[in-house]
């Protein structure tokens, strides 16, 4: 259960808190407040809500990078300059939005069913949040290492397209309604190849948990990556995760050109701004899991205990196990922003496409895909065990 | 069997064809993150409008006779002439002439066919106002001239695309000395007459068409 770099100190003052599989900071920061004369049990209660804030403020600050580079990379993709007076290059500037999204009247429609109304939102961001529960900064970085971990967030994201629906019938809008329709039958298509190409994954590992995920692609560097193993997985996934995030070509449910901003078209102020929140945390998750489950994690190119053995580092010094989790981090998020830099590239070259193209491609294509690689892994599984997760 | 694994060989060159066609028009929008923005800071910078621009029509009350040509040639007959017929001198006394340029589609038909060229063309562009009614000028407003970009001292001018050197693609940080590609009117005019030759044919070709001689 943690998640941090700030109690570096800590690492020094008790170096019996290093252990061989990582930095641990749960246990350092335990024994601490034991040494302050805490108990064990409040100790953890105070150690409780720190990582959860942290990853909280990762995830926004995540967001509004994502913003900023959005609005900068589609400028210049488009040969303009983006924002640039609020703040350095911009840095600003989705700071200034989400800050005019808070002060903005908060308007429910007059024949809007308020409760659903208000409800749609918070149903959408909460479980895109909680989902950041189980993604691996490093071996012991992540909020919580639960067994069914990939499993969870599959199950978090289904939670999702019932706020969108919920959303899309409250506001009692033709397009909100069509919009919110179109985001659930889209969710609900794309989520059972995303499911049967992480099954793949998961037969390799044979673990639903991430940090096992990551942990059986470590070992070879860039060679023990599951791309290599699962490319078909991957491209299924990251269209999937991309169709999920309701991102071009498949920001069909929200079209402007077609149904105005699909559900969200009678939202206004804070709420608006829960379903744009919403949906960039998303895309970071993605892109993030997308890292988690095929590009090596926290994993870097070169194996970190080759790097430690040419500089004749033990790979558990404390110097080399700061080190290494400070690579882990930066590893797992510039994979991540990779793959939202691809996102946003693939949002301007790719044109949306119609309902029934993407219902044909969900289940036409991809479903039946994804199916053969499932078997297909499944086999090199059995016929090379040592190559595939025995 | 043999037609079911034909299909399969199909849709597989299918997909393939679809993720080449996708990964070109990926690379046509990386290649476009290497390219310089063509962004003109518009309040600071602006670009010089070219010589022919129709911009706000400029007028002279002096020189018109108030003939109406340019409300009869207008699409909608939208220049308001108002005159009255003096009996005694038996001519007639202009007392007021207005287009509404919020009406005005900038064709320059009037512009064409005034007869004592009173009516003429500007550079400027810049007609936002809060009142839609104050887009209709009358003749004081119709006889104010424009402020020039090139003047302005708050203001950068850039030159237009076809404006500038040969090979420069962007307008910033290029002297208004160097001239734009290809020859000017005037440039055109002279490198003629060091050709006579040239000239001549050009003469027999203007045989047919009189009337260019006097633009000439």
């Amino acid at each position: 259960m943690n998640v941090s770099n700030l109690i570096v100190i800590h690492l020094a003052s008790t170096p019996l808190a290093i252990v061989s599989n990582g930095i641990d900071l749960e246990l350092s920061f335990t024994q601490t407040m034991q040494g302050l004369g805490l108990s064990p049990q409040v100790a953890h209660i105070i150690w409780l809500p720190l990582p959860m804030l942290l990853v909280l403020v990762a995830a926004l600050v995540g967001v509004l990078v994502t913003v900023w580079l959005e609005r900068k990379i589609s400028a210049a993709a488009q040969q303009r300059i983006g924002p640039e007076y609020a703040g350095a290059l911009g840095i600003l500037q989705p700071m200034a939005d989400g800050l005019k999204l808070l002060v903005k009247e908060d308007i429910i429609p007059a024949k809007a069913d308020s409760l659903l109304f208000t409800l749609g939102p918070v149903l959408v961001l909460v479980p895109v949040i909680l989902s950041w529960l189980i993604v691996p900064f490093g071996q012991n970085l992540l909020i919580s290492n639960v067994g069914i971990g990939i499993f969870l967030w599959i199950s978090l994201s289904s939670i999702q397209p019932i706020g969108l629906l919920m959303s899309g019938y409250a506001s009692n809008n033709k397009y909100s309604l069509l919009g919110g329709l179109r985001a659930a039958a889209q969710s609900i298509s794309y989520e059972i190849p995303l499911a049967l190409s992480v099954l793949a994954v998961v037969m390799m590992s044979n673990s639903l948990s991430t940090v096992d995920i990551v942990a059986q692609q470590t070992g070879a560097g860039v060679l023990s990556w599951n791309i290599w193993r699962q490319p078909i997985g991957f491209v299924i996934f990251w269209i999937c995760a991309l169709a999920e995030c309701e991102r071009l070509p498949f920001d069909l449910p929200e079209a402007e050109e077609e149904l105005v901003a699909g559900y969200q078209t009678e939202y206004a102020g804070m709420k608006f701004a829960l379903f744009y929140l919403g949906s960039y945390i998303n895309l970071v998750l993605s892109a993030l899991l997308v890292s988690v489950l095929y590009l090596g994690g926290w994993g870097f190119p070169i194996p970190i205990e080759s790097l430690a053995n040419l500089i004749n580092q033990p790979i558990n010094s404390p110097l080399i196990e700061v080190i290494a989790g400070s690579i882990g981090i930066v590893m797992t998020i510039l994979k991540a922003y990779l793959l939202v830099f691809l996102a946003i590239l693939l949002r301007w070259t790719t044109p949306r496409v119609r309902i029934d193209q993407l219902l044909d491609l969900g289940w036409k294509f991809l479903l039946p895909i994804s199916l053969v690689n499932l078997l297909f892994t499944a086999a090199l599984k059995l016929s090379f065990p040592s190559a595939f997760g025995g | 069997m043999l037609g079911f694994l034909k299909k399969v060989a199909e849709y597989t060159r299918d997909a393939v064809d679809a993720a080449s066609y996708l990964a070109q028009g990926l690379s046509v929008t990386f290649d476009h993150m290497r390219r310089r923005p063509i962004t003109v800071q518009y309040p600071y910078e602006k670009l010089i409008p070219s010589e022919r621009y129709r911009g706000r029509i400029h007028y002279e009350f002096d020189k018109c006779i108030a003939c109406e040509v340019c409300v009869r040639v207008c699409p909608i007959n939208l220049p308001v002439v108002d005159w009255v017929m003096n009996k005694e001198t038996k001519k007639k006394e202009l007392k007021n002439y207005s287009i509404d340029f919020g009406v005005c589609i900038f064709c320059g038909n009037c512009v064409e066919y005034c007869p004592t060229n009173c009516l003429s063309m500007t550079e400027e562009y810049e007609l936002s106002a809060f009142d839609r009614h104050s887009l209709n000028f009358d003749n004081v407003a119709l006889g104010r001239l424009p402020t020039n970009v090139t003047t302005d001292p708050s203001v950068q001018p850039l030159r237009e695309f076809a404006y500038l050197p040969k090979g420069i693609v962007d307008p910033h940080e290029i002297p208004s000395t160097h001239s734009r590609a290809g020859k000017l009117p005037s440039e055109m005019l002279e490198w003629l007459n060091q050709n006579p030759a040239l000239e001549d044919s050009n003469k027999s070709n203007q045989k047919d068409l009189p009337q260019n001689e006097e633009i000439l």
